[in-house]
């Protein structure tokens, strides 16, 4: 197996004071290979955007505490002071935002927005950056480049300005794409358009990509492996296949069963009771323990250890790994 | 664009028209005979009436509010009753100096203020951000007046480094006798905008674009410059232009202290006198002033704000 391009190795991200901390990320520990396609799922609160904002350290700290290792080419970047990370961030590493409305400068017109990427990390002169400017909207698919390129941000709808916000992210064509809930703000035809793109840019580029999402079904189309967040902890790593074949988390296995399918005839939409812990409430043992269905005494006590299961699928569970349905 | 401007001049119209009326009636329920004041206690009561036939104070009250009207719109502003000086000259010898002050103090604020502000805001709460938290605090509490009168007493009266009164003669003079005066002003101006500046800039700096910016790669430097205080330009010349007409009010008193012409001592001087032609000039001046401020601030949203120019 090739050097993974990205490792992040016990990683936590806490708010609060040192006596009481709130912690969002706790010990999260994965790897993307070169070129991999990695879908981070789990709901709102689960630490998934957390995790991907404190692999370029945009969570202002303080107020967070961050600690662990996020080897990125061999460097932890959490070490590295601010005028190092600036190589860093938008030239290997892309970043999409969940918020396209708001995510651009209002003040700037998006050609300038998207040239400011490629000026901060190349010496091209100001026409051979527009030239890539221009390009880079035809890759994103925006019409009609030329006259669209002096606009601002305001005269743009929400799919427009996303398109924008990629191009920005994919201007030095970055060896990872870190896409944090790219399609969630806008509406569904829109969002398979941008999904389309993204995945023809994904084909023309090789870039590796964490996509964070939580939406199933974005995660099978696009992703070639899966992690399961839930509160803070990582709960399931597992290649698609397989995920969607044989879950092991009782999380996992409950958020597949409530994604909606068309071929089976359905009554009622499963869901899981309950809603997602705030920070700072579970103290100890699993995190998903008051919803999960199949709990156990020990799991109140201790969290559970990742288990493998197959060469590519690891999950942490106490009632999985003794065999309990 | 051309739309905006003329737009925002037809705005300007009924504002004046209102401000002259407005003048008009106060200056005509004022207490006090503009004869007697104007020909003092020994006038004889067929001087004090030759004196109202000339000035037109006989007239009914809708011709004198008419011929008011179009001597102002025709930037007529009569005789001062006092010394026989057409009005118009005195607001043309004493209206440069008010500006210089203005223009001055304005670009002192600014200069410290912004600066004083970045510097608050990319260090939230700690020693430099309470420094110029202090400074503006000290800004805020201490009147103009007051500190004009220390000013004077150290830096021109004990040390001799400035002049103590008058405006000067040619440019360099003129600079070297509006540092203090031009200081005082700029001192609220500066703990105003730093405050302005501080409260604006991290309310953009926590904005989304923000974190997009730095995601590209940009050094904190660009960021606060480029991104943010860009943006914090948008609330920050609303505060500009408040600065700028406070300035009027400071000057009154100033110049007062600092002996030096300008409108607002014409302004005071009249009104002691009861010079009504020349107390109507001054408020109508500084009237303008606000309307001619609020239009060029307006121009400028226009420049800083794309959004309004794609409204428009």
């Amino acid at each position: 197996m090739s050097k993974p391009l990205l490792e992040i190795r016990d990683l936590n991200v806490s708010f609060g004071t040192k006596d009481k901390p709130l912690c969002v990320v706790n010990d999260v520990s994965f790897s993307i290979n070169p070129g991999e396609a990695i879908g981070v799922v789990g709901e709102s609160g689960s630490g998934k955007s957390m995790t991907a904002l404190s692999i370029l350290q945009l969570v202002p700290t303080p107020p967070a505490r961050v600690t662990g290792q996020v080897y990125f080419d061999g460097k932890d970047l959490l070490q590295l002071s601010n005028s190092e990370l600036t190589s860093i961030r938008g030239k290997e590493i892309g970043f999409i935002f969940q918020e396209p409305m708001s995510s651009l400068n209002p003040v700037m017109t998006i050609g300038d927005q998207i040239d400011e990427a490629i000026m901060l990390h190349t010496d091209l002169s100001a026409d051979a950056r527009r030239v890539k400017v221009l390009e880079l909207l035809r890759l994103v698919g925006m019409p009609d480049p030329e006259t669209r390129i002096d606009v601002y941000p305001d005269q743009f709808s929400g799919g427009m300005r996303q398109r924008v916000v990629i191009a920005i992210a994919m201007a030095c064509n970055p060896k990872l794409l870190i896409a944090d809930e790219p399609t969630t703000a806008l509406d569904v035809t829109i969002q398979a358009q941008v999904l389309d793109m993204m995945l023809d840019i994904r084909k023309q580029y090789n870039s590796a990509i964490m996509l964070i999402t939580h939406d199933l079904g974005v995660v099978a189309e696009f992703c070639e492996r899966v992690i399961v967040m839930y509160a803070g902890h990582i709960l399931e790593d597992a290649d698609i296949n397989s995920l969607f074949a044989s879950p092991k988390h009782p999380y996992t296995q409950g958020l597949l069963k409530s994604v909606l399918t068309l071929t089976e005839k359905q009554h009622r939409l499963y869901q899981i009771q309950g809603s997602v812990p705030p920070p700072g409430t579970i103290k100890e043992g699993c995190p998903f323990r008051p919803r999960c269905p199949v709990r156990m005494d020990r799991c109140a006590v201790e969290m559970p250890p990742m288990k493998s299961y197959g060469p590519t699928h690891v999950a942490a569970c106490w009632a999985t790994a003794e065999g309990v349905e | 664009m051309t739309r905006y401007i003329l737009f925002r001049l037809l705005d300007a119209i009924p504002t004046v028209f209102l401000v002259l009326t407005l003048v008009f009636i106060a200056m005509r329920i004022l207490p006090g005979d503009p004869a007697l004041t104007a020909l003092g206690p020994l006038a004889d009561q067929a001087q004090l009436a030759i004196f109202r036939e000339r000035m037109g104070l006989n007239d009914p009250l809708w011709l004198q509010y008419l011929k008011f009207l179009w001597d102002a719109v025709h930037l007529d502003f009569g005789t001062s009753l006092i010394n026989d000086v057409p009005v118009r000259d005195l607001i043309i010898r004493n209206l440069p100096h008010t500006a210089y002050l203005t223009i001055v103090s304005v670009l002192m604020g600014l200069t410290v203020g912004i600066p004083l502000g970045v510097l608050a805001a990319t260090n939230r709460n700690k020693p430099a951000d309470h420094i110029v938290r202090l400074y503006s605090l000290i800004g805020y509490a201490i009147p103009d007046f007051y500190l004009a009168a220390v000013l004077l007493v150290v830096f021109s009266l004990k040390l001799g480094w400035f002049p103590i009164n008058g405006a000067g003669h040619g440019f360099w003079d003129g600079l070297y006798h509006i540092i203090l005066p031009a200081m005082t002003l700029a001192l609220l101006k500066s703990a105003f905008l730093g405050r302005l500046t501080r409260t604006s800039l991290l309310e953009v700096l926590g904005r989304d674009f923000v974190r997009t910016a730095r995601a590209k790669g940009a050094s904190e430097t660009r960021v606060v410059y480029k991104h943010g205080l860009r943006n914090a330009l948008l609330p920050l010349s609303t505060g500009i232009g408040i600065s700028i007409l406070a300035t009027l009010s400071g000057a009154v008193a100033i110049e007062l202290i600092f002996n030096r012409p300008g409108i607002g001592r014409l302004l005071i001087d009249a009104i002691h006198e009861r010079d009504y032609p020349v107390i109507q000039a001054g408020v109508m001046m500084f009237a303008f002033f606000v309307v001619i401020v609020n239009f060029i601030m307006d121009l400028v949203y226009v420049l800083v704000d794309p959004r309004i120019r794609m409204k428009s």
